[in-house]
């Protein structure tokens, strides 16, 4: 994830609108993936995205540039979900009646995967859509996480780990 | 190399991170000769492939949404609120006003005839007819008085917990608690709560003080869902040790209700059938209400502004409900965002405590009796009779001529830190829950005070004509001062008031003087420090040294330092407050030639105007800094917010006379500054 442009950040943390667009246009589809990733549902994912925005705009001000933009904006995006989902907790049903995830690649690999990252803790599952999904370097998805950078690296070599073993047994369970 | 770290370092390496010259050597040689490792790399880039390109569905356009929904926000967003406010319908305070004309006797003796008192000592709560319910100061005072004439004790509390965990949302629990004078006390914890899984540890948590002996049980703290259980028992424990407490503040508030600083009476009420006060304080000021916090298990977090609203009983003055409820504004949103907690409305609480029964019987005999268990630690602390004192350590303690009628407790030769066993004598004094204590060596050796008295301790001077060194009450010890003489060093600690603390200082038999030289300086790797007052430090600084003339309410100048690291002379300049050290601690003025800020080094940190010039806040530390004039300028203030150290830091101005020319030197002890 690139940084934003720093004159439009500044603006945005001026109380420009226009520059806060420009920040949600660009960040919106790397927020809104994110938060799909946690939901696994692309309405509550939306709402999710906004409320993001939403906080955002309210603390933009307070952002100095500490951590970069995208790993703040990750880490107020993955609480907004986390809310999202303690708020939807109870109501299972919904959560069953989710459809299927769509995308461009092909049904097979795509249900592969869906069941390899459900097999993974999700100590494990977090940095490893961070690093490999978004791109996230180490030390932004520690930030994104609020744990240290070495956490990450032995998560992500577990979950890589998790992933490939969860992988082989769909690969197994799909040759019987 | 190995395959496990040979897989560790692919891992770093495929996601960017750079590995050293020596171990990409390692790794390359290790992935020539083994093919499972090679497999694994081929594998990881299979598997980011297949992430990259799987995993994201196509993805909504919400910019329209996002703006409409913003625009909205921005247009009703209210102006920041800096001042924490106490929001009441005015049903809630027509339903109050009646109560007021039924009040007990005790409780109308304490009424509006306290409201200049109020005023100054923060707020008391406002009835539409301009009238005061009752003072701040009246509660602290009721509280201190309550404190020696309880003899027993005993109640049992509901507590509710929310948003504990994601799974769990809502916790139930019941505590139990018994005392009876002067030092017999037990708390019993027991979780009701339904968690989601086996996984889950409750928290179920026992404490016992019999004495000496000190008996603790629960899971350990921990991170992990489940938590080692943990027994512990000290046998000869120093009477009223800190560190093996008995939360007593849980039967009557002596600790949290020290002062009135930051202490807001709301009104008047009842509650469990009785008459009752209510107050509010900050939850970093009210932990003492909290003690099960610390004592084991897993709880939700608080934020140090977190509201406490209590209700203690008018007359007896036991806590009977206590509620937290979240502070508003950024700085708790920001907190709660680090904590993954759910937006939590100012006005819902999120802890809960409310007693069922509360009364004054005495508990049945074997309520204190200490669980065995296998392995106990001996504290070290040996009882003695005063008579047979000096056989043991070749001196006759000193006694204070006054002890504000209590009755000595027991008298002992505390555990020597180091061999051979020092001459030290510890003579202890109770009623009720009231408490003293004085400490005696007469071969102190260290460049330190004698006792828990830290080196900032404010000079203050005794009726006796001597001098001591005052620290006020912390959540770990009472009030307490040290006295230096030739050949004798002292210390007395009490849960009484400041002045009766002085009192029974300024009777001892000893005159205190100045500390040596010696004790002024301390070296530390980074660089050298000397207490001086704040004349002999602007004497000495390269710059002129400015002083805040407004502090908050109950602040005091303490101490002055020159600080040394390497060719650079800066100052350190200590403020504390006068009764007790709860909720925000010393506030600590550094100055230094400088013409910038030093680097960020905390997230969350803001800029903010100081003084017409961009300076920078850090609340994780309660700091503020700035540079003005080629000085850079920090206050450090824990506990405090934004509003209170910008203030300080508007009021900062050249040094009064008073302490430029006339500052309080160490041979005049009237002073606070050397």
């Amino acid at each position: 994830m690139h940084d934003p442009d720093p004159r439009i950040l500044a603006r945005a943390q001026a109380g420009d609108l226009s520059a806060f667009e420009d920040l949600v246009r660009t960040y919106q589809a790397d927020v809104w993936r994110f938060s799909y990733s946690f939901t696994r549902d692309r309405a509550l994912a939306e709402d999710v995205t906004q409320e993001a925005f939403i906080r955002a705009f309210r603390f933009i001000r307070t952002f100095r540039g500490d951590a970069k933009f995208g790993s703040w904006l990750f880490r107020i995006t993955r609480n907004c979900a986390m809310d999202a989902i303690r708020a939807r907790k109870g109501n299972d049903e919904r959560a069953q009646r989710q459809p299927a995830p769509v995308g461009p690649s092909d049904p097979e690999t795509r249900a592969e995967l869906n069941a390899a990252l459900a097999a993974v803790s999700e100590d494990h599952r977090e940095p490893f859509l961070l690093v490999e999904v978004f791109g996230l370097s180490y030390q932004e998805a520690a930030d994104v996480l609020n744990v240290r950078v070495g956490t990450i690296k032995s998560r992500m070599h577990r979950a890589r780990q998790a992933m490939m073993s969860a992988l082989v047994t769909e690969e197994d369970i799909g040759g019987l | 190399m190995d395959c496990s770290r040979s897989q560790a370092a692919l891992s770093e390496r495929m996601d960017g991170e750079h590995l050293s010259p020596r171990v990409t050597a390692a790794l390359d040689q290790h992935l020539a000769g083994c093919s499972t490792c090679r497999a694994f790399e081929q594998r990881s880039y299979r598997l980011r492939e297949q992430a990259r390109f799987s995993v994201a569905p196509a993805v909504p356009d919400l910019v329209g949404p996002i703006m409409t929904a913003i625009e909205r926000e921005s247009q009703v967003r209210a102006p920041a609120r800096t001042r924490m406010r106490v929001m009441r319908s005015m049903g809630e305070r027509q339903l109050r006003r009646p109560l007021l004309r039924t009040l007990a006797p005790a409780v109308a003796a304490l009424l509006v005839g306290a409201i200049a008192g109020s005023l100054l000592v923060g707020g008391p709560f406002p009835e539409p007819g301009g009238r005061s319910a009752i003072a701040a100061a009246a509660v602290t005072r009721g509280v201190a008085s309550a404190a020696s004439k309880l003899s027993a004790y005993q109640a049992n509390f509901q507590i509710t917990e929310y948003h504990f965990s994601t799974d769990v949302p809502v916790r139930e629990l019941s505590m139990n608690v018994w005392f009876e004078a002067p030092e017999r006390f037990r708390l019993d914890i027991a979780d009701h709560t339904s968690y989601p899984s086996p996984g889950f540890t409750p928290t179920d948590l026992s404490l016992v003080v019999n004495g000496p002996t000190w008996y603790s049980s629960g899971p350990a703290p921990c991170q992990f869902s489940r938590c080692p259980q943990k027994q512990t028992v000290i046998t000869h424990r120093v009477p009223f040790s800190s560190t093996t407490p008995a939360p007593t503040d849980l039967v009557l508030p002596v600790t949290t209700l020290a002062d009135a600083n930051q202490l807001t009476v709301l009104g008047l009420g009842t509650v469990l059938g009785r008459n009752a006060v209510e107050v509010q304080l900050p939850f970093e000021r009210a932990r003492a209400l909290f003690p099960f916090l610390d004592l084991g298990g897993s709880w939700r977090p608080f934020f140090p502004n977190d509201r406490v609203v209590l209700w203690l009983d008018a007359s007896s003055w036991f806590p009977l409900r206590w509620s937290v409820y979240p502070a508003s504004g950024l700085e708790r949103d920001q907190w709660a965002l680090r904590f993954g907690l759910p937006e939590e409305p100012s006005k819902r609480a999120i802890f809960e405590v409310s007693a069922l029964s509360v009364d004054e019987r005495v508990p049945t005999p074997g309520t204190f009796t200490i669980p065995h268990v296998k392995t106990a630690t001996d504290a070290g602390a040996t009882v003695i009779d005063l008579a047979d004192a000096s056989k043991q350590t070749g001196f006759a303690p000193v006694i204070p001529g006054t002890v504000e009628g209590l009755d000595l407790y027991r008298v002992v030769l505390p555990p020597a830190e180091e061999q051979p066993k020092a001459d030290e004598t510890l003579i202890t004094y109770s009623k009720g829950l009231s408490w003293l204590k004085v400490g005696e060596t007469r071969s102190w050796s260290q460049d330190a005070f004698f006792g828990p008295v830290g080196f900032h301790a404010k000079q203050v001077p005794l009726s006796n004509g001597g001098i001591a060194y005052y620290e006020p009450a912390s959540v770990d010890h009472g009030r307490r001062l040290s006295i230096h003489s030739a050949g004798i060093d002292l210390y007395v600690e009490t849960n009484l008031s400041r002045d009766d603390l002085l009192g029974v200082a300024g009777s001892l038999p000893v005159r205190g003087i100045e500390i040596p030289e010696s004790w002024r300086v301390r070296v530390a790797p980074g660089g050298v420090t000397e207490r001086v007052s704040l004349a002999e430090a602007a004497a000495q600084l390269p710059f002129a040294l400015l002083e805040p003339h407004h502090l908050p309410a109950g602040y005091g100048l303490a101490s002055a330092e020159l600080v040394r690291v390497q060719d650079r002379l800066g100052v350190n300049v200590y403020f504390q407050q006068s009764d007790a050290d709860l909720g925000s601690g010393p506030i600590r003025f550094h100055a230094e030639a400088g013409q910038e800020l030093p680097p960020a080094s905390a997230a969350s940190q803001s800029a903010v105007d100081v003084r017409g010039t961009q300076g920078r806040w850090t609340p994780d530390r309660g700091q503020l800094e700035w540079v003005e004039d080629g000085v850079y300028y920090s206050l450090d203030g824990p506990g405090l917010g934004l509003e209170d150290l910008l203030a300080v830091a508007g009021s900062m101005g050249p040094l009064d006379p008073v302490d430029r020319g006339g500052a309080p030197s160490p041979s005049a002890p009237a002073g606070a500054g050397s």
